[in-house]
């Protein structure tokens, strides 16, 4: 940072002459250095919580993957790799990577789709849309437990509002509670109703900032709807859908109340646990922290490297 | 510059937040010593208000500060079962402050003894000559590591087997609970029969919701048992031949599992079922038929359940002295009643039963009298299920699979091995230490 400051300015771009000899006025120098020091001072508080709230329990959290750490225990003993040798022999990993994935792809690709297909239809002129737009936000705000209770008596297989409809065209209703591949797609289901407001409403505000000066021209010269739609609106939802896809991953991959919920996990064990009710599950139930901590390292791997080839291929997409 | 702020921008908010999700596993082991935070004349009670007893304990607390001046209690809401009082609990250990007195059940108290974070209470109890005899000896050995006590049973039950007393009748049942589980199978197709394709003889909650615990007085009631001390035993061919009843009345259609059978057994769609004594009071209330309840089948065959009250270990001797007045009060035999009265839970002192109002009391609700008689035939639960940390977990897991028609001796052997190891890495090296 220092040198940048105290560096001579380069010539105008472009003008072909020499460097002058007499470095710009150190009016401007100090005039940087001011601009740094209120960018860092700006950015310090920020910065401090990160550190303090973020980063270093990180690495609290991966030194303490190398440990047998209890729960309820002061003493964390040193175990090496053997958490990780665990974790990658167990068989319960690939039942639980299955879950993870599947429930977050659903989540992730739904959302977005039927998000994107709501934001497209309530941007038109239609009578009442605004109370159907509040409609569609709502869940968004409500509390994943208290929306995990809801959804209890709408899956109920005794009770439930699924159970009654399927019964009205003589189809049983299938035990969401107690087959592991239905009580997935229940949570499933129920993390999508509530996540849904959240890309509706961020599509919402990408198509209303759209420039639709291009979709007319496109228009006019005779594209076709679905050209339009994929030639010229969704390149300019492009970083809308990024953004949208990198929050929306985050979110469903930290799911821990709906499950809770509903199936703590189960049926049969971990028919619904995914990577973060694992780490609650180690934790806590079985107190092995030490382990808890390891399955989180090897989440916040598994994310990062997600999260890194988002940006690539955002940054390969623009340039394209 | 504008991409390179933008593309950044969501890059690093990115890997903060998944930064963060990791960083949600670990915090720190430093041991809080010394008071743990609180004020001596301030009594912090941490409870889940167990069987929905919040008002119930607000009336003993009044009670209580008032027959104590100078004393306050402040109940806390540390959750809304034990498990998350016991994450609450954990949670103030790696650095909070610490509560007078907390909520433990038959399940948490262990780990928070073994691991030296609850204060053994003999000494206390001996030096404030508290007499501990009128407890219910097998409530009060529960909480026993070394011939040491980490809490006073407070909230206790046991399961008791509940069943409709209309679809008795229909069946041409004698009004009783099976003498034991062979009998059962012969009243079950009466059952079946009487009750039609679209009710369910019988309901037991799923392997998430305690399966583990009920089933425990089939296979004792079969001669086997999850453990021998510490020593796994769901192999023993009595353990297997229990797991193969279970299995073959959910395949002949006899059984079905759910989160909560109660709800299914109030509205009259299930037969009968094997529930905590703590629903007694909301099924007796809600239920449109006459509903029965008999001692689990079996003799001697009944698990306690339910949970104590412990004192923090790392608090200073006045706070444990005043937790140890609240937690007597609290469980004296006056307020034994009350609470139980209230919830449907037992009465956790001997001498309870003898009170007027609770002869009155069971006069006037013969079902809760079950609860108080089947004391007597109760057992201690197995330690693979009730002192292995994720115990009760592991087994539901597999009562769930062999449910769902999986090889019984398969999963049993599954369940031996995965307890050992447990065993072996969490619990061993700290016995006796």
């Amino acid at each position: 940072m220092q040198s940048s400051v105290t560096q001579p300015q380069s010539a105008t771009p472009g003008s072909g002459g020499p460097p002058p000899e007499v470095g710009p006025p150190p009016r401007r120098s100090s005039g940087r250095a001011w601009e740094w020091s209120l960018a860092a001072l700006l950015l310090l508080p920020n910065l401090v919580l990160l550190i303090v709230f973020t980063y270093r329990p990180l690495l609290d959290n991966i030194r303490l993957s190398f440990t047998d750490w209890n729960i309820s225990s002061p003493i964390a003993n040193p175990v090496g790799l053997s958490n990780y040798i665990e974790w990658f022999g167990r068989d319960d990993t690939k039942i639980i990577l299955r879950n993870t994935l599947v429930f977050t792809v659903a989540t992730v690709g739904i959302s977005m789709a039927v998000g994107l297909g709501l934001a497209l239809l309530l941007d038109q002129k239609l009578k009442g849309r605004n109370i159907v737009r509040s409609v569609v936000f709502a869940p968004f705000v409500i509390s994943g437990a208290a929306i995990g209770i809801a959804f209890q008596f709408v899956f109920d297989p005794q009770f439930g509002l699924v159970r009654d409809l399927l019964a009205r065209i003589g189809v049983a209703s299938p035990d969401f509670y107690q087959q592991p591949g239905w009580a997935l797609f229940m949570v499933t289901v129920t993390y999508i109703w509530k996540n849904l407001g959240y890309t509706f409403v961020i599509y919402l505000a990408a198509l209303q900032g759209r420039r639709a000066d291009l979709d007319e021209a496109a228009e006019i010269d005779g594209a076709t709807a679905w050209t339009r739609f994929r030639r010229v609106l969704m390149p300019q939802l492009r970083p809308t859908t990024f953004f949208l896809s990198i929050t929306v991953l985050l979110s469903s991959v930290q799911v821990f109340d709906i499950i809770n919920v509903m199936t703590r996990g189960g049926p049969q064990g971990n028919g619904t646990t995914t990577l973060v009710y694992q780490v609650y599950q180690e934790t806590f139930v079985n107190q092995r922290a030490g382990y808890g901590a390891t399955v989180a390292t090897v989440m916040f791997v598994i994310l990062l490297a997600v999260t890194v080839v988002q940006v690539r291929f955002m940054d390969r997409g623009k340039q394209a | 510059m504008n991409e390179f702020s933008r593309r950044g921008f969501l890059g690093l908010a990115g890997a903060a937040g998944v930064a963060g999700l990791a960083a949600c596993a670990g915090t720190g082991t430093s041991p809080t010593t010394g008071g743990g935070g609180g004020s001596s004349n301030t009594i912090e009670f941490w409870s889940n208000h167990p069987g929905n007893s919040k008002p119930v304990e607000q009336e003993i607390i009044k009670a209580f500060e008032a027959a104590n001046s100078g004393l306050k209690v402040k109940l806390v809401d540390a959750g809304k079962n034990y498990e998350e009082v016991a994450q609450k609990f954990n949670a103030s250990l790696a650095g909070g402050s610490l509560p007078d007195v907390v909520v433990v059940s038959d399940v948490t108290w262990f780990n928070f003894a073994l691991n030296k974070q609850l204060s053994p209470l003999d000494e206390l109890l001996s030096t404030a000559k508290i007499e501990t005899s009128d407890y219910v000896d097998a409530l009060y050995n529960d909480y026993n590591l070394d011939d040491k006590h980490y809490a006073l049973p407070f909230s206790r039950s046991t399961p008791l087997f509940y069943y409709n007393k209309d679809l008795w009748k229909a069946a041409g049942l004698e009004d009783r609970g099976p003498k034991d589980w062979d009998e059962f199978l012969t009243w079950a197709p009466k059952l079946k029969a009487a009750a039609g394709s679209d009710k369910i003889v019988m309901e037991l909650p799923d392997g998430s919701n305690y399966l583990d615990w009920v089933f425990q007085n089939i296979v004792w009631g079969y001669g086997g048992a999850y453990s021998k001390e510490w020593t796994p035993t769901f192999s023993d061919p009595n353990t297997v031949k229990a797991g193969t009843y279970l299995q073959n009345l959910a395949k002949d259609g006899y059984l079905k599992l759910s989160k909560d059978p109660a709800p299914d057994f109030t509205a009259g769609i299930v037969g009968c079922s094997m529930m905590s004594t703590g629903s007694l009071g909301g099924v007796s209330k809600d239920a449109k038929f006459s509903v029965g309840t008999a001692f689990l089948p079996g003799d001697g065959n009944c698990p306690t359940g339910g949970a104590g009250v412990g004192i923090p270990a790392n608090i200073s001797d006045d706070r444990k002295k005043n937790a140890l007045k609240f937690i007597e009060f609290l469980t004296n035999a006056q307020n034994t009643v009350t609470f139980t009265q209230a919830t449907g839970y037992m009465p956790v002192r001997k001498s309870a039963v003898d009170l007027p109002e609770e002869k009155a009391f069971l006069e006037k609700n013969p079902n809760a009298k079950t609860a108080i008689e089947q004391l007597p035939k109760t057992r201690s639960q197995d330690n693979v299920r009730v002192l292995l940390p994720g115990g009760g977990a592991r087994i539901g897991k597999g009562l769930d699979q062999i449910v769902q028609g999986q090889d019984v001796a398969t999963v049993f052997k599954g369940l031996d091995a995965e307890s050992q190891q447990v065993f072996d890495s969490q619990i061993k090296s700290k016995l006796g230490a």
